[in-house]
């Protein structure tokens, strides 16, 4: 058990506390779900539990205390907290110390100077438990992402802690990898011997797990805490406003006015079809309506090698101007290798990519960088200058356009993407979501027709990941052509007009995004899986992808329109 | 694996070092030969494999030549002027003596690497790191964060990689060294901003699993010092005398020294 009790924290060189004053209790095989908006204390809640704050990380203020099973982890030894609570980190890469799958498990066991036939034992027993035994002696490097997540949860299963933290254990992972560690965390609830705590945004596949739910607010303060469905159903307009991730099902009923809300998939299912009229036919009115012009990327016979590894077999793609193009697939499927062919970041052969019916291996840099800009996954990795005005007037300057006319474009761009507050800013100061706001405009400054994204919704929160498939939507509409590589099949739902399903560097299907969806061993193939809504739609009949469209044919197929309250819950 | 991997890293070392100072002080072509052959033979027999030692002699193989061609230009005239003149270039003479030294300067690098390839290509790093800690008495606490900080290395590479195509979208960027230097200068930030995180994350990792708990760690993979360690670093001694001795008897092992006579 362990107990948090007025728990401030706050690092150094932050004026605001990240927790203030914290009261919680994590009970023996309590399974408990941690909700807040980015950068809301989450992450220190967690590093609080098994005492790394104030142990490893030296904080500003750490008031208040952490009892894990009735000791306060400040008296507690590192090396008896960290057989208590272990922690699961997003980054797979980042918490491997050794090289190989043994020596990684066994280097906790070590630490705690076991002795060897102790060490052997439970090395055996932890990847047995993560059914990760052939891989015993494999090189970490060499696997998965979703078998890195399985090898770091053997390390710390082989300390034999009670509680398990997973610090969004699924944000670096592709599908395949998601199901995986959320496959990890069921077996470890039905074994029922631990306490997780987790902390995800991938909300419909856990809820059926969760016993609990504990919300804080951007100041770190916990403002619900209690069974899953009353937190959503007491605080919905809260969590609204707080930018917190809910259920895609919740929000749908939401929507609907359903009441109570439903929390998990089943459950939106049963309550839904009890209000739907049974004799109505189930289809939507929309239809897709994405122009057939002439493509602006032509793509023909492109294969592209890594060495001796083959990652574009044979591709060819015509993608229409004013589409909004998805390249999804599982990782190491040629997407991201794809995308930066287009760009022109790889060298491709004469006469394999055409832009505007330009060879592209005859284009200049800037010539490129007039018709197409490209938005990393870091944004970060694109900054290079002082403030954000210089950050967007740069492409401009460098094309000499005048400086009246500099200023002029800076200055809308900036109120366009509300920074205009933070004109004089560093851009590494700025928030999550604000920097993704920056990397975009800054593709847009010379007002490319084609745009290029790499997982443009990735570590956002609700509202972000929302307010960038807004923005896309809406740059879409102006006529831009639009390619993103993305794991986001709710992003693809809502936004792609097309769909590339890729695999083994091959293009295995190309389409529209709902032909795709409607095609589940083409996602089965690829080791994609249907967004939530999706997968409620197909199971209710329905002909939808998106909230808009369950909602619209949701209200169409609803019994009088009206279903508040129609049935008691449960 | 052959019986090369088999050794202790450190007796690997202990055998090689003596033996990169000797061919190191060489001042003939013969002897950086015969130890370049000695290494390959040696590679050979433990079963690694020629390509992956080819592959990293090739760039200095190119080394070999840039010494060969720049040497008569660079040398000190007076050092060769009394050996014969093999041809003129643009009125500066080309004497046999400056093309010799070149040789001899390249030669003697590729013989030191392929020796230090009887290391690198045999052993790994976790391994020499364990060897260190175990047998050299070298802190725990230093040795893993030094293979820590390795392994981000690759890392870094990559990201650093991501960065300049970041850039190069943008447009960014001359050709030239000085463009290099700009495009370094730029990348710095991001890459020093992800670097700290990371660390900071990897950190956290080890800590939660009570690395530097105890002043001491109990070893679950061993590596041992054994009497084979003793016999290899001996053997490959008087295989080395063996080698030096041969050469004296040819008449064609030159005076060890730290000065090139020509």
């Amino acid at each position: 058990m362990i107990a948090v009790e007025q728990l401030t924290v706050r690092y150094f060189g932050r004026r605001a506390p990240s927790l203030s004053g914290v009261n919680l209790r994590f009970n023996e095989g309590e399974t408990v779900l941690l909700l807040g908006p980015s950068g809301c204390g989450k992450s220190t809640l967690a590093l609080t539990l098994n005492g790394l704050i104030p142990h490893s990380q030296d904080v500003a203020v750490f008031d208040g205390r952490v009892l894990v099973d009735g000791q306060d982890t400040r008296q507690t030894s590192p090396a008896q907290l960290s057989q208590r609570v272990g922690i699961v980190f997003q980054d797979p890469e980042a918490q491997f110390v050794m090289l190989d799958v043994e020596s990684e498990v066994a280097f906790g066991l070590e630490n705690l100077c076991l002795p060897l036939d102790e060490i052997e034992r439970r090395v055996q027993r932890a990847l047995a438990q993560v059914n990760l035994t052939s891989l015993r002696k494999a090189s970490v490097w060499s696997l998965s992402g979703g078998q890195k997540q399985r090898v770091a949860l053997a390390a710390l299963l082989a300390m034999q802690p009670r509680t398990l933290v997973f610090d969004e254990p699924t944000a670096h992972l592709d599908p395949v990898g998601v199901r995986e560690v959320f496959e990890m965390i069921a077996a470890l609830k039905r074994k029922g011997q631990h306490t997780l705590v987790l902390i995800e945004h991938r909300l419909d596949e856990l809820m059926p797990l969760i016993d609990r739910v504990v919300v804080l607010d951007a100041q770190g303060a916990v403002v619900a805490d209690g069974a899953p469905s009353a937190v959503f159903n007491d605080h919905a307009e809260m969590l609204d406003a707080l930018g917190v991730w809910v259920p895609q099902v919740t929000r749908l009923a939401q929507r609907l006015g359903v009441h109570p809300l439903p929390i998990t998939l089943e459950e939106a299912e049963r309550r839904l079809r009890g209000l739907l009229r049974p004799q109505l036919p189930l289809h939507t009115q929309t239809s897709l309506n994405y122009r057939e012009a002439a493509s602006v990327v032509r793509i023909h016979n492109l294969s592209y090698r890594y060495g001796s590894e083959l990652a574009l077999d044979d591709v060819s793609l015509e993608i229409p101007a004013g589409s909004f193009t998805a390249l999804i697939g599982a990782n190491g499927a040629g997407k991201t290798t794809l995308l930066r062919c287009i760009a022109g970041l790889l060298t491709v052969p004469e006469g394999t990519i055409a832009l505007f019916g330009k060879d592209a291996s005859r284009l200049s840099p800037l010539e490129r960088a007039r018709w197409l800009g490209m938005v990393f996954q870091n944004p970060e990795h694109q900054f290079v200058a002082a403030t954000v005005e210089d950050e967007l007037a740069l492409s401009l300057r460098q094309s000499r356009l005048p400086a009246r006319e500099v200023k002029q474009r800076v200055e809308a761009m900036l109120a366009r993407f509300k920074l205009t507050q933070y004109a004089k800013a560093n851009p590494f100061t700025l928030s999550h979501g604000e920097k993704r706001r920056l990397s975009v405009a800054t593709m847009l400054m010379m007002n490319q027709p084609i745009l290029l994204l790499d997982e443009p919704t990735f570590g956002q929160d609700q509202q972000n990941a929302e307010a960038i498939a807004a923005l896309l939507r809406e740059l879409h509409a102006e006529g831009r052509t639009i390619i993103v590589v993305t794991h986001d099949m709710a992003l693809v739902a809502e936004c792609a007009t097309h769909v590339a399903v890729m695999s083994h560097g091959q293009v295995r299907f190309w389409g529209s995004a709902r032909e795709a969806f409607a095609q589940p061993d083409v996602l089965e193939q690829a080791n994609l899986v249907l967004p939530p809504l999706a997968r409620l739609a197909r199971r209710l009949g329905i002909d939808a992808l998106t909230l808009d469209e369950l909602v619209a044919a949701l209200r169409i197929s609803m019994q009088d329109g009206l279903a508040v309250s129609v049935e008691p819950a449960g | 694996m052959g019986w090369l991997y088999r050794l202790n890293p450190l007796a690997k070392v202990i055998a090689l070092a003596p033996v990169l100072a000797v061919v190191a002080l060489t001042t003939d072509p013969f002897a950086p030969l015969a130890f370049t052959a000695l290494a390959l033979v040696l590679l050979a027999s433990s079963r690694v494999p020629l390509h992956s030692a080819l592959y990293a002699l090739a760039p200095m193989l190119l080394v070999l030549l840039g010494f060969v061609v720049l040497y008569p230009f660079l040398i000190r005239r007076e050092l060769v002027s009394h050996t014969p003149t093999l041809l003129q270039v643009g009125g500066v003479p080309i004497y046999e003596g400056a093309i010799m030294a070149g040789l001899r300067a390249g030669l003697r690098i590729i013989a030191l690497v392929s020796l230090a390839l009887l290391f690198n290509l045999t052993t790994d790093v976790s391994d020499f790191m364990r060897a260190l800690v175990q047998q050299a008495r070298l802190p725990y606490r230093i040795g893993y964060s030094i293979m820590v900080a390795l392994r981000f290395a690759p890392l870094l590479r990559y990201e650093l990689e991501l960065i300049r195509s970041a850039h190069r979208v943008r447009g960014i960027g001359q050709p030239g060294l000085l463009g290099d230097f700009a495009q370094l200068r730029r990348a710095i930030v991001p890459l020093l901003a992800s670097s700290i995180r990371r660390a900071e994350r990897a950190a956290l990792a080890m800590d939660g699993r009570a690395f530097g708990a105890f002043s001491t760690r109990t070893h679950f993979r061993r590596v041992r010092l054994t009497p084979l360690d003793g016999a290899f670093v001996l053997a490959f001694w008087a295989l080395v005398a063996l080698v030096m001795l041969a050469l004296q008897a040819l008449g064609v092992l030159g005076p060890l020294s730290f000065v090139q006579r020509v």
